[in-house]
């Protein structure tokens, strides 16, 4: 993540009004759409990160693109992929006593599989905002580092960090790991890498879609060298920034891969990310974790796609400290509601209203699947931004 | 932003309450710590006719003609912010709520709920910050009520205001007035108040230089009618931000709202730390911001009146109400994209990355 206090860095022009700029868009609007006529069929993109679902529909970007090409959201929302058995965990150490549980302010009303007793709405899963209702003490936080405040504060009480998220999270959390922590601070190793997913991808039945938006955030750590061989296997990729322009500069990337049939890495974000990443951050992120198999949620186990903590970090793992009062089976439980097909939302095979509780049982104000809370979820942008062109046809006097 | 009257009243202590450095129970139960507490602090302070008398019941002079009342209730986390204080919003939140219908504001009352430990100097400000907004808003602060709960049961301070006004039996606002073509107008920068408060929350550290827009509107809202007698509609914007206002009116309207995002006036510091969080100003809290709706003869001068008065030198026209989409407040972008502005469900959270 950029940060927006310090100067940047020498080369780098951080100008954000340039890469909001109208005239700017309006330029690779029309390239889009000469792009898109030359290859004269539909074409399916996906982005594999939240923020960019959030840019989207923020700026509503999708209502720029010509009809003929479709961006979807992959398994890049973190508050979608986590597994059940982390957000069961947070709510079960919530309400131990003595016990701050803190975590960003998304996670807290994402429902994980423990049944929430005597809700009038029916069949209702609960989340961290529910544990927060019957007692637990939980906090929305900002950054690790807001989580080992609160833990020197509180010396007497046990404070859990829900460490959700991709490269960019758990970089932070390893830098302060590095530099050390008090004894009453752990984490809950929720953290996701995202590579070996997108890896597993073209392999699904029926996946149609020809180019991924890289994850601007996540690349610049990891680099690109991670996504090589996905043009092998025929995905054009493009590393992608979050304004306006970045978003759009990709996105023409993408469809000139797919008109010439030369798919490659490609980076319009160069000017933040490098083709090797950021080393040092590498470096810290690899001396403190691992990669491990990892649950997303819905979708698999897949191999080295977790970050978990190396041995000699093993003292500030949630999971190992409080394994006593964690039961297993709580844990795991259910895989996903009944009927919600978030899965297939994430992974580009269905769209959210082929669901059959999509807009009915599953709804922003109550949401039955982990796609519909976030605003980053796909089902969530789809059910606030789901008008089209045509209904969103302005007729003035 | 120039906001005097936020700045702490003069000191005028010590008075008979701060006996005691903190707020205790017996301060609740009705006895003569009680009456110590009204009398030397509360009437003392608001030291309006009515509350004087100490009677039961605040007796008022009914001019004739229609009433607005309104009431209000106010916590907020941390009770001193930038830019106000409880006593403040509490204050303006429901003189604001009166005006916005179109009424004078003329008389209130204030029952506060305090925790038994709330600190003696800062319920003395709260207090008289309330007189200070109340002054500037020209209503009377004529009746009261104190209770005191149990240490770790209340949240220092809660404070519900109820609030009288004057309507003028020839004011017509709502709803039912708005027609497509009409301009939709803010008096200045959207979110100040959201970003200000969450600045100063536990766990955020944002050395943000951004005060709360808390003020009192009536002063500006009569300028604005003087100029614009046909205002259609008015509301105050609090918390939901633009988003909740705009999509209350729309609701079941045979018209949409239309808000041009680049129009919408955002302070730097509100845009960049609403950046950073990935919240979004159109649905940030205010508590000095009210949205109206006007016929377009009339938008330039309701504009030009608003940038004479004080409290809305920022003021713009921000949309216009369209005939199609009906029933939906939407965001056209600088790039001519549309979306849909949307209702808010939860609290603003912060993002993850």
């Amino acid at each position: 993540m950029v940060d927006a206090g310090t100067a940047p860095s020498a080369g780098v022009a951080f100008r954000p009004e340039v890469y909001k700029d109208p005239g700017l868009v309006t330029q690779l609007q029309r390239r889009i759409a000469s792009l898109a006529d030359g290859l004269g069929r539909p074409v399916k993109l996906m982005h594999i990160c939240g923020t960019h679902e959030h840019e989207m529909g923020r700026y509503a970007l999708r209502d720029l693109l010509p009809a003929s090409v479709e961006v979807l959201a992959g398994p890049g929302c973190p508050v979608c992929v986590c597994d059940n058995e982390y957000i069961n965990m947070a709510i079960e150490l919530s309400l131990q006593p003595d016990t701050i549980l803190t975590s960003f302010g998304d996670m807290l009303a994402v429902p994980g599989s423990i049944p929430l007793e005597g809700e009038r709405r029916g069949d209702v899963r609960m989340s961290l905002l529910d544990a927060r209702a019957r007692g637990g003490d939980v906090r929305a936080v900002y950054s690790v580092f807001d989580a080992k405040r609160i833990a020197e504060q509180n010396p007497d009480e046990q404070v859990v960090f829900f460490s959700v998220g991709f490269e960019t999270t758990v970089v932070a959390v390893a830098a302060m790991l590095k530099r050390g922590v008090p004894d009453n601070l752990s984490v809950i190793e929720a953290n996701y890498y995202t590579p070996p997913a997108t890896q597993l991808l073209p392999d699904l039945d029926g996946f149609d879609v020809e180019g991924f938006i890289l994850p601007g955030h996540a690349v610049t750590i990891t680099g690109l060298r991670v996504y090589e061989d996905l043009p092998a296997r025929g995905i054009a990729c493009a590393s992608g920034g979050f304004e306006p322009v970045d978003v759009l500069a990709s996105i023409a990337s993408l469809l000139q891969q797919i008109r010439d049939g030369a798919p490659v890495v490609a980076n319009p974000y160069g000017r933040l990310v490098k083709y090797d990443g950021n080393e040092r951050a590498k470096r810290e992120l690899h001396e403190v974790f691992e990669l491990a198999p990892i649950r997303w949620r819905g979708i698999a186990e897949i191999a080295a796609s977790g970050y978990k903590l190396r041995e000699p970090h093993w003292y500030a793992s949630a999971a190992r400290r409080f394994s006593g009062q964690l039961d297993p089976v709580v844990l795991r439980g259910a895989e996903h509601p009944e009927g919600c097909r978030c899965a297939e939302v994430t992974l580009g095979q269905i769209r959210p209203d082929e669901c059959r509780v999509f807009g009915r049982r599953c709804t922003p104000d109550s949401p039955y699947g982990p796609c519909m809370v976030s605003h980053e979820g796909t089902c969530r942008a789809w059910y606030t931004y789901g008008m089209h062109k045509e209904q969103l046809r302005v007729e003035t006097v | 932003m120039s906001k005097p009257s936020s700045e702490a009243p003069p000191e005028e202590r010590p008075r008979a309450s701060s006996r005691y450095d903190t707020v205790r129970l017996s301060h609740g139960s009705g006895g003569k710590l009680t009456l110590e507490l009204i009398e030397e602090l509360f009437v003392a302070t608001f030291n309006d006719g009515a509350i004087k008398e100490l009677t039961d019941a605040a007796v008022l002079v009914n001019p004739g003609g229609r009433l607005a009342f309104a009431t209000d209730s106010h916590t907020v986390k941390p009770a001193f912010f930038p830019g106000g204080d409880i006593g403040r919003l509490a204050v303006a939140g429901t003189v604001n709520d009166l005006a916005v219908m179109g009424a004078s504001p003329k008389y209130m009352s204030a029952a506060f709920l305090l925790e038994e430990g709330f600190d003696m100097a800062e319920l003395e400000r709260v207090v008289r910050s309330m007189k200070a907004t109340a002054d500037e808003a020209g209503v009377e602060i004529v009746a009261g009520d104190t209770k005191v709960l149990e240490r770790g049961h209340g949240d220092g301070i809660f404070i519900t205001t109820t609030g009288i006004g004057f309507l003028a039996d020839d004011v017509h606002i709502g709803v039912g007035h708005v027609r497509p073509g009409d301009k939709v107008l803010v008096n200045g920068t959207l979110g100040d108040h959201g970003i200000a408060v969450m600045s100063r929350r536990e766990g955020l550290d944002l050395a943000v230089e951004l005060e709360s827009d808390v003020a009192p509107l009536n002063g500006l809202i009569e300028a604005v009618r003087l100029a614009a007698p046909n205002v259609r509609f008015m509301r105050d914007v609090t918390r939901g931000g633009l988003a909740a206002v705009a999509n209350e009116v729309v609701q079941r309207q045979a018209f949409g709202l239309r808000v041009f995002d680049v129009a919408v006036p955002i302070h730097e510091l509100v845009e960049q730390y609403s950046e950073m969080l990935g919240i979004d100003p159109m649905l940030a809290a205010n508590e000095g911001k009210v949205m109206l709706i006007v016929a377009p003869e009339e938008a330039d001068a309701a504009l030009g009146a608003m940038k004479a008065h004080p409290l809305g030198r920022e003021a713009a026209i921000i949309g216009d109400i369209v005939r199609k989409p009906e029933g939906v407040a939407l965001v056209e972008t600088a790039y001519g994209s549309r979306r849909v502005l949307e209702m808010p469900i939860e609290e603003q959270l912060p993002r993850i990355c």
